[in-house]
């Protein structure tokens, strides 16, 4: 048996300080208000004898009074004309395309009567696969926002104007051709659009206003590779090309988190864990490596299997470094650079091994937007033999097409009064740019500026009209994500305010939008139902018919049913490219690029939910945990430990960071294991401002990071070596969900080897049975074996990568609600699934670090006691402290989805006094809202700590202005399950709307259940395929075969608590140490 | 002046036996003359099924709606002509038949479906059916419920007669005072010395208690016991009435009757509740379903050749002119008054009743084809959801999603440790309820 790891969920309880070890012992978070309640200061009240008969005897009258009410009167209205395909009570599905970035997913809309309440991957689409990120999922609440512009808007000052569309359309127009007349420029300034019939509509647009062009701006772009690729292949290659993991043995990641936010995080993630199977490997059988070289701790970084930290100010001299390794072992020159460098252990020389040793099925990429850098990576792809096997030019990708040079030409151009008139689409510069004052100066000398925003955003308050664009729910598009992938999106609710398709704008002001002949949406009488769109769908159908090869309704009707052309999208056969670039002469600007080591680097990210900030209005992102911090509703200037340390800094200080004239004031501080040494890191997508945030909680939450970016040889640069940083007076507690529980160093996850698993299946998952004993007599059903069904769950730690896409799905399909930063940090959050993360210390000189700062000698096998934490407290502060703090930037992560295990024998059903909570005979353990008078027995009991109590009516509470209080909001809310009041205790179900939906079918249909039919939320939306869900009973089900799995275990064994729900150990590939 | 009083007493008791008497014997009046259904041969049964399952929409026997009243119709037209004509209609009015035109012309021209689906057999026996058929005596209450409340006295009558009776006996009460009062001053009249009685073992004992009790004790003790019976009569009314809204007959926005459209006209449930069998809901029809027949059936001949008021309303809501049938832009939703109020923690599903376990509308709803005017049968509490699960049996044997679990059953019979051994009857029948197969557990409705 291996050495077992130890692991710790954050700083504090690996220290062990006095406040934590005193806070985890308590039930609540912070002291009960009883002093408040008790003292008659505080309430203004001089409680006494009367008083008490007063209100007692007012409660009485007030309860008495209440009772005669009779129920309130309610009505059903139903359709005047039923649309055939509705059915109440049923739910509608329509395949469409996922609009919250430019990935476009291929997603599966769900609709009751009219309006979507939840979107899924569509499992036929080549990116999504039917997997969906955090932010796909939460982009179904934009929808309805309140903050949603409820028509056309003239902007006046900060104040705006409500307009209609017809005096909106003949300014527009007038203003186009008179800047047309006098020789003006017009920019479309749009962000990535790969949609052919968009792309049309602008040209279309242009042959109408000659003097147009069309300006692609991407907030987080990837200039450096277009640009790279461009100079490498030929002009004809300008774009990104697909890789593809699912045939790699080795990946090699420079900073890029493919797993998180680098362009199509969904698929890469997809194509990855299906390469990452490790159950009947044989002894010569790979899975992916990964290995990748990072500042700040990625969803990538806490997966991999080797994660070096380094300073990205470097990065250029460790790539080249890598290309010298691999030039020597290809037998060809080396690049002559004069800064050389290695990292610890010879990091470089080793992984340059793995890669050769893997030519032709490995893969080196970069998150550097430096097109020199990303040369030299296509350099190192070429030696490899790369090209045409794992990352593939000829299916390249659209996803983002940005050129940042493009963009700066533009604000100069506004500037000098070149361009005259300017129309946004989906974009966002006056946020999102460095540019900012430039844009906003410009736009004020533009004759004519347009924004399609749907909200008033930072640069439509900068604009003269605002003409809102429909949600991607409400609207027609297409997609070709992919060279040769066509896609379609289809409206599933009509326009929920005064909106209209930005296409169908553009081709009003050329004057092509004449309502065609055979309008479908066009219908006499009651029957009247228009939509702004069917100009723009009568246009792609237009289009399809080419795409298609078939003008056919059949056929366009076939693509929108299946969401695109995925049937007759066939890959074209790859090649190697020639070369086109000399590496040597790009030496000198690589060198110029090169930061100082003393300095401090900083590195800008996007975040796994909040992404570029686009969608920052949306609640349940805010909501949702960081992967690595568990930080919510805040962006936080991460710290290494060695520079908190030196600078005395400490979690809950404030800092200003500054670079020359930028500065960001104010900063709370998080101490980041895994933050390398010499860098902070800070989240972009925060710090909204505009019309935006004005009705209060989504006010500037967090703090605009995007000035931070820096041109470095053409393009913006996310890394900026040089930044000051100081501490100042003053504290902020950020709302943090990992420290709510503390792991008592208990074996929770467990991990293992791909070395030792090739030997062993049962490796890492060999600790000795727990003798088991129960108090409690075994019940009927279990005696005999219950006849129907066993629901239970199989999680594959080695598949999750934690990117909290379940998190977000769950909140949506069960209306768990939003709680609000506020509440999150007194330990309310309502999340039914969280995602754990632990860290434990990569082993460096030979120091298991983890041990000696975690008090495990004290702990270890005994119960731990307040008293005995403390104890082992004193002894770690006369011990020594560390003087060199490489040891925290090199953790390893381990992410594991926790949700209620559905004991077969549970803790908490035992203490309910009034029988809310019970077994049923199908192995679920049932919580009965309507019964729980909130005792919190159960959650105190229960050793998962997955019960959440509901402090609050948050549906229908001010204090909570999340959505989810006003009409509007609460369209989106299932209406399968229960919207839960305050006072009582809730918790994962296992989606049993969906079980009981199934079973309802599979009756009525007089046939059994097929393995698979139900799916729950979290297991749909898993990129994945993380999570399988289904009945032990049915021996050929899929978690019946997983349950016999050598890897699965389940938490807290030794308890015997039975859990319908088991884990499949972790492997990494990691045979020898690095 | 006492035989006097002897007899005024005699008189109130008469009064108030007689009363009395009267009530009983209305109680016991039964009511609801079952009629029996008249014999169909094989024939006119299947032909009765085909013409419920196609024809309702359209036909009934004995009233004229869309189609004419086909009550007769083998009389007035031969079994050939009708065969034809069912079958295709079109084809025969093309060929020239003066009285298919005919027909066609006397009902506004309104096309007839097509039925070649039905074979020439079918259609005979539906004819056979037409000729077999008698008119009903009785509309009957469907599936042995229990037959509809008798109406033959309100329940005003009875709580006028109740509070009657209470003030009769208050009357008694005042005169058996005044009697046994006047009687001891005729004694004292008469000279009869009053006995001073001993007292009694149990007046000593009572007077004991009464010395050793503390009065305030016992006063508290009597309030508290009088509290403690007001609050469980609280909590069995709070348990039984409140929310409990059985009986719930509302006014509709519009005067819809279920006596005429499913008992009169027999129209199936499932032809405007359409959903039943396929969602959660039943769901109240759309208003395009009640035009499918409105459109045609306006009842001019009932209201002077006007549209029926009532029906002018379904127009209203579709913004329908019925003169030039044409649809304006100003429709209006109808809004009806929902009956039925389940809380909403409470998930009921109509599909799973209805085509899952094959329980009939009427089994919940009562005999809806009986009510001018919808009102709440059941109570929907939770005892009454459970004690139909109790009740009600699982067809395990002809479901096969139910495989696993008669297999299990099957294979356990014999085994008496077994909890599947008692799922049989004593004729050796499987008879397994929902309850016994998990429906009572909580998130099985609560979700």
């Amino acid at each position: 048996m291996a050495k077992k790891q130890l692991y710790w969920k954050g700083e504090e309880e690996l220290l062990r300080s006095k406040e934590f070890l005193a806070s985890q012992k308590n039930e609540f978070n912070e002291a009960l208000p009883l002093d408040e309640v008790f003292s008659e200061n505080d309430l203004g009240l001089n409680s006494n004898r009367r008083d008490f008969l007063k209100f007692f005897g007012f409660s009485v009258a007030a309860v008495s009074l209440a009772a005669c009410n009779k129920a309130p009167v309610r009505n059903i209205v139903p359709y005047l004309v039923k649309p055939e395909e509705i059915t109440p009570g049923v739910a509608n599905y329509y395949n469409s395309t996922c609009g919250a970035c430019s990935s476009a997913c291929g997603v599966t809309v769900k609709t009751r009567e009219g309006r979507p309440i939840k979107v899924d991957g569509n499992v036929n689409s080549p990116i999504s696969g039917g997997g969906l990120c955090a932010t796909g999922q939460a982009s179904i609440l934009s929808l309805y926002d309140t903050e949603r512009l409820d028509g056309p808007k003239k902007v006046n000052g900060s104040n705006l104007e409500s307009t209609d569309w017809a005096s909106l359309d003949t300014a527009v127009t007038a203003q186009l051709n008179a800047i047309q007349i006098a020789g003006g420029k017009v920019a479309i300034v749009s962000g990535t659009i790969h949609s052919p019939s968009t792309l049309a509509v602008i040209n279309d647009f242009k042959t109408k206003y000659t003097n147009t062009t069309h300006i692609t701006y991407d907030a987080m772009g990837y200039s450096g590779i277009l640009m790279a690729n461009k100079a490498s292949f030929g002009d004809d290659k300008g774009f990104i090309p697909s890789y593809n993991f699912d045939k790699a043995n080795v990946v090699v990641s420079f900073g890029a988190d493919f797993l998180g936010t680098w362009i199509s995080p969904v698929e890469y993630t997809k194509a990855w864990s299906a390469k990452r199977k490790v159950d009947g490997i044989s002894a010569d059988g790979k899975v992916l490596k990964t290995i990748i070289f990072e500042s700040n701790l990625s969803l990538t970084g806490t997966n991999a299997d080797y994660r070096f930290p380094m300073k990205t100010s470097q990065e250029a001299v460790y790539i080249v470094a890598l290309y010298n390794n691999l030039a020597t072992l290809a037998g060809v020159a080396q690049l002559p650079m004069t800064k050389t460098g290695e990292l610890a252990g010879g990091a470089i020389k080793q992984t340059a091994e793995s890669l050769w040793k893997e030519k032709g099925a490995s893969m080196v990429i970069s998150g550097s937007n430096d097109p020199k850098i990303q040369s030299v990576v296509n350099g190192i792809n070429l030696l490899l033999n790369n090209y045409g096997t794992t990352i593939d030019l000829e299916n390249h990708s659209n996803q983002y097409k940005g050129f940042d040079a493009d963009f700066i030409q533009f604000s100069n151009e506004l500037n000098s009064g070149v361009y005259q008139g300017v129309i946004f689409m989906n974009s966002n510069p006056v946020y999102t740019s460095p540019l900012s004052e430039k844009i906003s100066a410009g736009l004020k000398k533009a004759k004519l500026s347009v924004s399609f925003a749907g909200t008033a955003d930072e640069t439509a308050m900068h604009c003269q009209y605002i003409a809102p664009d429909n949600h991607y729910l409400e609207s027609w598009n297409d997609a070709e994500p992919k060279a040769g992938l066509f896609q379609l999106t289809q409206p599933t609710i009509s326009e929920v305010f005064d909106t209209r398709q930005a296409q169908t704008s553009l081709l009003t002001w050329a004057g092509l939008a004449a309502k065609p002949a055979n309008d479908p949406f066009e219908h006499k009488g009651i029957y009247s139902q228009k939509l702004s769109a069917s100009v723009y769908y009568m246009y792609i159908k237009s289009k399809w018919a080419a795409i298609l090869e078939d003008a056919s309704d059949e056929a366009f009707n076939t693509a929108l049913h299946d969401g695109g052309n995925f049937d007759k999208y066939k890959k074209k056969p790859s090649s190697v490219p020639a070369f086109a670039i000399a590496l040597n002469s790009l030496v000198a600007d690589l060198e110029k690029t090169v930061g100082k080591k003393e300095e401090i680097d900083l590195v800008l990210y996007q975040n796994i939910s909040v992404k570029d900030g686009s969608l920052s209005n949306n609640p349940w992102l805010q909501e949702t945990p960081d992967p690595m911090s568990k930080v919510t509703w805040d962006n936080y200037i991460s710290l290494p430990k060695a520079l908190a340390e030196s600078k005395d800094i400490k979690n809950g200080d404030m800092v200003n960071i500054t670079l020359g004239a930028i500065s960001m004031k104010g900063m709370p501080v998080f101490v980041q294991p895994g933050q390398s040494n010499g860098t902070i890191g800070v989240a972009v997508g925060y710090g909204r401002q505009g019309k935006v945030g004005e009705k209060g909680v989504f006010d500037a939450i967090g703090k605009n990071a995007y000035p931070f970016l820096t041109l470095q040889n053409g393009t913006y640069s996310t890394v900026t070596n040089g930044v000051k940083i100081e501490k100042i007076a003053g504290a902020y507690e950020l709302a943090q969900t990992q420290t709510h529980h503390s792991i008592e160093g208990r074996d929770i996850v467990r991990e293992t080897t791909l070395g030792e698993i090739k030997t062993n299946p049962k490796a890492g998952n060999d600790a000795a049975a727990p003798h088991l004993y129960t108090l409690w007599e075994t019940k009927d059903y279990k005696k005999d074996g219950a006849p129907n069904h066993h629901w239970a769950m199989a999680i594959d730690l080695n598949a999750c990568t934690g990117c909290g896409s379940c998190v977000v799905s769950c909140s949506i399909e069960n209306n768990v609600p939003v709680v609000g930063r506020a509440e999150v940090r007194r330990r309310r959050e309502m999340h039914w699934m969280r995602i754990d993360r632990y860290f434990t210390f990569e082993n460096v000189n030979n120091t298991d670090y983890t041990k000696e700062l975690f008090l495990s000698r004290d702990f270890e096998g005994k119960n731990v006691t307040k008293e005995t934490g403390l104890a082992a407290l004193d002894k770690l502060e006369s011990a020594k402290k560390g003087a060199e703090y490489t040891y925290w930037e090199n953790v390893k992560v381990v992410h594991q989805p926790m949700m209620c295990q559905h004991c077969g024998q549970a803790p908490c059903e035992t203490v309910c006094p009034v029988l809310a909570t019970t077994h049923s005979s199908e192995g679920l353990n049932q919580m009965t809202y309507n019964r729980c008078i909130g005792t919190k027995y159960c959650a105190n009991n229960c050793p998962y700590k997955v019960r959440r109590f509901n402090w609050f009516r948050y549906n229908d509470n001010d204090r909570f202005d999340f959505h989810f209080n006003n009409d509007l909001g609460k369209m989106v809310i299932n209406p399968d399950v229960t919207v839960r009041t305050r006072g009582v205790m809730e918790k994962c179900s296992m989606c049993v709307q969906s079980i009981q939906g199934a079973k309802t079918k599979a009756k009525r249909e007089k046939r059994t259940l097929a393995d698979g039919e139900i799916k729950t939320a979290c297991q749909r939306s898993c990129p994945a395929n993380a999570i399988v869900f289904g009945d032990v009973n049915d021996e050929n089900s899929e978690v019946r075969k997983l349950f016999k799995n050598e890897r699965s275990y389940r938490v807290l064994e030794e308890l015997n608590t039975m859990t319908a729900v088991k884990y499949l150990v972790k492997v990494r590939d990691t045979e020898k140490q690095a | 002046m006492v035989k006097h009083l002897i007899k005024k007493h005699l008189k109130v008791k008469s009064i108030v036996f007689s009363i009395v008497c009267l009530l009983n014997l209305s109680f016991n009046a039964q009511l609801g003359l079952a009629a029996e259904a008249a014999k169909l041969s094989a024939q006119a049964t299947e032909g009765e099924k085909l013409f419920k399952a196609n024809c309702t929409s359209c036909h009934a026997m004995d009233i004229k709606q869309v189609g004419p009243a086909l009550q007769g119709v083998h009389t007035r037209r031969s079994e050939e002509w009708l065969v034809k004509w069912i079958r295709n209609n079109e084809k025969l009015r093309a060929s020239g038949d003066k009285d298919a035109i005919a027909v066609f012309n006397e009902n506004n021209k309104v096309a007839m479906n097509l039925f070649e689906n039905l074979s020439e057999d079918q259609v005979k026996s539906i004819v056979t059916y037409f000729k077999e058929w008698t008119a009903p005596v009785k509309a009957k209450p469907a599936d042995g419920e229990t037959a509809p409340k008798a109406n033959f006295y309100s329940e005003t009558t009875l709580y006028i007669l109740g509070f009657l009776m209470v003030i009769l006996l208050v009357v008694l009460l005042i005169l058996r005072r005044t009697k046994n009062s006047l009687k001891q001053s005729l004694k004292e009249i008469e000279g009869e010395v009053k006995e001073i009685a001993e007292p009694s073992a149990f007046q000593e004992k009572l007077a004991y208690y009464k010395k050793r009790t503390n009065p305030t004790i016992f006063k508290l003790g009597v309030g508290i016991i009088i509290l403690l019976l007001l609050a469980s009569y609280g909590f069995y009314f709070g348990v039984t009435e409140v929310g409990v809204q059985q009986g719930y007959r509302p006014e509709q926005p519009i005067k819809y009757s279920h006596k005429i459209h499913a008992g009169e006209l027999q129209i199936d449930c499932k032809y405007c509740h359409s959903t039943a069998e396929k969602s959660k809901q039943a769901s109240v029809p759309s208003v395009n379903t009640c035009m499918n027949c409105h459109k045609a059936v306006q009842l001019r001949d009932r209201y002077e050749g006007e549209i029926s008021p009532e029906i002018k309303k379904i127009y209203a809501a579709m913004d329908y002119n019925a003169e030039d049938q044409t649809y304006g832009n100003n429709p209006k939703p109808i809004r009806w008054i929902r009956i039925h109020n389940l809380p909403d923690h409470a998930f009921f599903n109509h599909s799973m009743h209805v085509k899952g376990a094959g329980v009939t509308c009427q089994t919940c709803h009562g005999p809806i084809q009986t009510m001018e005017v919808v009102e709440q049968y059941s109570t929907l509490q939770m005892a009454w959801c459970i004690n139909c699960h109790k009740e009600r049996k699982i067809d395990v044997e002809n479901n096969p999603y139910y495989e696993k679990l008669h297999a299990k059953i099957k294979q356990e019979k014999d085994n008496k440790s077994s909890t599947y051994s008692k799922y049989f009857t004593k004729d050796g029948k499987i008879d397994i309820s929902p309850a016994q197969n998990g429906a009572l557990e909580c998130s099985k409705c609560h979700y």
